[in-house]
């Protein structure tokens, strides 16, 4: 089965204002696929477009993953179905535990239709074997487990738990909104390196950032600009570093250019 | 429970004071109660119904509330050993013989039982209760439990709690309200005053857990006395319809109280709290957290006070109220006032919100393949988790938890 992520003139409003104007996109598994763009280009709404946030409306356009439509599909579902998010901004959650939230986000995933959960759940003494060692390979401290969800988290505890979960849920499609910013550098190195080991050849895997410093050490192998609703330049690695040196400006005068 | 006994009993209608005193003399109880609960009888019948705000009081006619004089679901759960100490848990009734001198000068000072119709027939016809005493220094480390019950088929229980904390006494309590059977329209009224002894520390958890037809309308004071500490822990899920007055009286400088609220509504269910945090001594310290769901067509109400006296001053209070709704046509009112009779305040903050669940929550747990059901589940329980977390035993944190999952 043919396992990328394929978006075709993706169309999406917001409030009823139109945020993405026909976004072409696709992601091999096995790849790292970076997505750079000014503030407000519509980065985090096509990731979210991807999840399936209710409140972005999918105007017109396709999103297929595994052969499916996906735009069908709730955002559980998309997580079943392998994809996901590592948010810009996690969500906090309070009186519900990393821990308890984590096994039941394993759950949720291991739950067939028509099997009592109970026999599918994860067994205890495994999820905290599997726990410890995820926490361990990104250096984060087993009393995480305890607290709650996102709650009184430090922007860089917030992503870094982000990363935890991808470890624990082992996805096949990450999008990674920003996930670099808020971390200092020791843990930009730590978090980057437990993205780095979950790279395999089924893993696809769209990194969303404003600086080259995290695609050193996620090395992507496409690049992708994103301005005001569309990928207006895609590329190998080189981009990346061009608009680390130039910024935006020499791409939007080219548009221009191109446009009259 | 026999259906003829009950049928027998006089329903309230039919009482007078001249029976309710030739029961409590036939029960061999000391003049002064004979006389005080005659008295309060008298102030119940010729007092108006009270006219509580946002309480559907209209379904409970006196006509089929039919007082047993005598105790019928009091239980407790205790160490014995504890008796070596001078801890005394026992029934109220039998503590009248035996500790007249600790409950004559304490009951009915915290809570008026001439404050309303239904305070006075507490007071006049209480059966059911027990006397918690704790001596000076003496800690009790493992929760005590108390639990009345309802028994099937009855149609009214009055419970009257007396807890007395010396000095640095510290104490543990689980207090429990729940009813046997499918009660129909029955009545259970209980009492309960805490008196927390100069640097005292009370751990009280109070749960009220009634079937379908119990209106539960009752009064619980906890006055603490100077350096005094109150943790309490205020859980509803049951009932027909609930009116609680709950007080902490910050009577003592110094004194404080941490307290947390959770109540779950659904089908037709209307519970109302009106919990009061009462500044009298100086430097005194409350925080009230009071978490309100609501689903199906029930009805919610918080209607909160805080009162700071004349006297007292630097006190710091914060109170916080939030609600969740689960269904479009479930109601929460929050109604929370602030009285203050001085101009020597430290700090006074609150906090309030109402609304569905929220929906970036919602989406997070989905986006990790959570289905929405369950995220509900899991973000409704971390709500109450600080209710919860205040459960000391771990049995009935889990009995509680399946209850509330049970009505989400
Ligand atoms: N929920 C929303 N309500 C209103 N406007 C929105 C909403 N979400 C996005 N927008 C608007 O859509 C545009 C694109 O926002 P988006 O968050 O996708 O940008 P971005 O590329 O991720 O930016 P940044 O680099 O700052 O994270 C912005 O103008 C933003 O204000
Ligand atoms: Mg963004």
């Amino acid at each position: 089965m043919a396992s990328e992520l394929i978006i075709k003139e993706l169309h999406v409003a917001v409030n009823g204002q139109e945020i993405l104007k026909g976004v072409n996109l696709t992601v091999q598994p096995g790849t790292v696929h970076a997505i750079m763009g000014p503030n407000g280009s519509g980065k985090s709404t096509l990731a979210y477009t991807i999840a399936g946030h209710p409140n972005y409306e999918v105007t017109d356009g396709e999103i297929i993953y595994k052969g499916e439509n996906i735009l069908e599909l709730e955002a559980d579902e998309r997580s079943k179905l392998g994809i996901f998010l590592a948010f810009q901004y996690p969500v906090a959650v309070p009186g519900v535990t990393v821990a308890n939230f984590l096994r039941a986000a394993i759950n949720a995933q291991r739950a067939q239709e028509g099997v009592d959960p109970k026999e599918t759940a994860i067994p205890m003494v495994q999820f905290r074997r599997e726990l410890r060692a995820a926490m361990e390979s990104l250096s984060m401290d087993e009393s995480f487990a305890r607290r709650y969800l996102n709650d009184g988290f430090s922007g860089g505890e917030k992503k870094r738990l982000e990363i935890l979960q991808m470890t624990m849920l082992k996805p096949s499609m990450a999008v990674m909104d920003e996930t670099d910013s808020g971390l200092d550098i020791d843990a930009l190195r730590v978090v980057s390196e437990g993205v780095n080991r979950l790279l395999n050849p089924e893993l696809g895997v769209l990194v969303i950032t404003h600086y080259q410093r995290l695609l050193d050490y996620i090395k992507p192998q496409f690049v992708s600009v994103m301005m005001e609703g569309r990928v207006v330049r895609s590329g190998g690695p080189e981009l990346a570093l061009e608009l680390e040196e130039r910024g935006y400006d020499w791409i939007k005068e080219e548009l221009v250019g191109d446009a009259s | 429970m026999q259906a003829n006994e009950l049928q027998n009993m006089p329903t309230l209608g039919l009482l007078s004071s001249d029976m309710i005193a030739a029961q409590a003399r036939a029960a061999n109880e000391p003049e002064w109660m004979v006389t005080w609960r005659a008295e309060a009888w008298d102030f119940f019948a010729q007092a108006a119904p009270p006219k509580w705000r946002r309480t559907q009081l209209a379904e409970l006619q006196q006509e089929t509330i039919a007082p047993l004089f005598k105790a019928q679901g009091t239980a407790i759960q205790w160490d014995k050993a504890l008796e070596s100490k001078g801890v005394v848990f026992s029934s109220l009734a039998a503590a009248l013989h035996t500790h007249e001198d600790l409950i004559r000068p304490h009951i009915g000072t915290a809570v008026n039982p001439l404050a309303h119709k239904f305070s006075a027939m507490r007071a006049a016809l209480w059966q059911d209760g027990v006397l918690l005493y704790v001596p000076r220094n003496v800690e009790v480390e493992l929760p005590l439990r108390l639990s009345y019950t309802l028994a099937d088929g009855s149609r009214a229980m009055f419970p009257y709690t007396i807890v007395i904390l010396e000095q640095h006494a510290r104490l543990s309590l689980v207090e429990e309200y729940t009813s046997r059977g499918i009660p129909e329209t029955a009545l259970v009224a209980p009492t309960t005053e805490l008196f927390i002894g100069p640097g005292a520390e009370v751990r009280y958890l109070t749960l009220q857990q009634q079937g379908q037809g119990v209106y539960q309308i009752g009064g619980q004071v906890m006055q603490l006395g100077r350096d005094a500490l109150g943790k309490w822990t205020s859980i509803a899920l049951g009932g027909q319809l609930q009116h609680m007055e709950l007080e902490a009286r910050m009577q003592g400088d110094g004194s404080r109280i941490n307290w947390v609220g959770a109540t779950f509504g659904n089908q037709q269910q209307n519970l109302v709290t009106v919990p009061w945090l009462r500044h009298i001594g100086t430097n005194t310290e409350s925080h009230l957290e009071f978490k309100t769901v609501v689903t199906d067509k029930s009805y919610s109400v918080f209607d909160g006070m805080i009162k700071i006296e004349h006297e007292s001053h630097s006190t710091v209070t914060r109170l916080e109220e939030h609600a969740i709704h689960l269904g479009s046509e479930a109601r929460s009112d929050s109604i929370p006032g602030l009285m203050i009779d001085t101009n020597d305040v430290a700090r006074a903050g609150h906090a309030s919100t109402s609304g569905q669940v929220d929906e970036e929550q919602l989406f997070y747990m989905q986006a990790r393949g959570i289905r929405p059901d369950e995220a509900k589940r899991l973000i409704v329980m971390g709500f109450f988790e600080p209710a919860l977390a205040a459960v000391p035993l771990e049995a009935l944190r889990e009995s509680l938890e399946a209850a509330i999952e049970a009505k989400i």
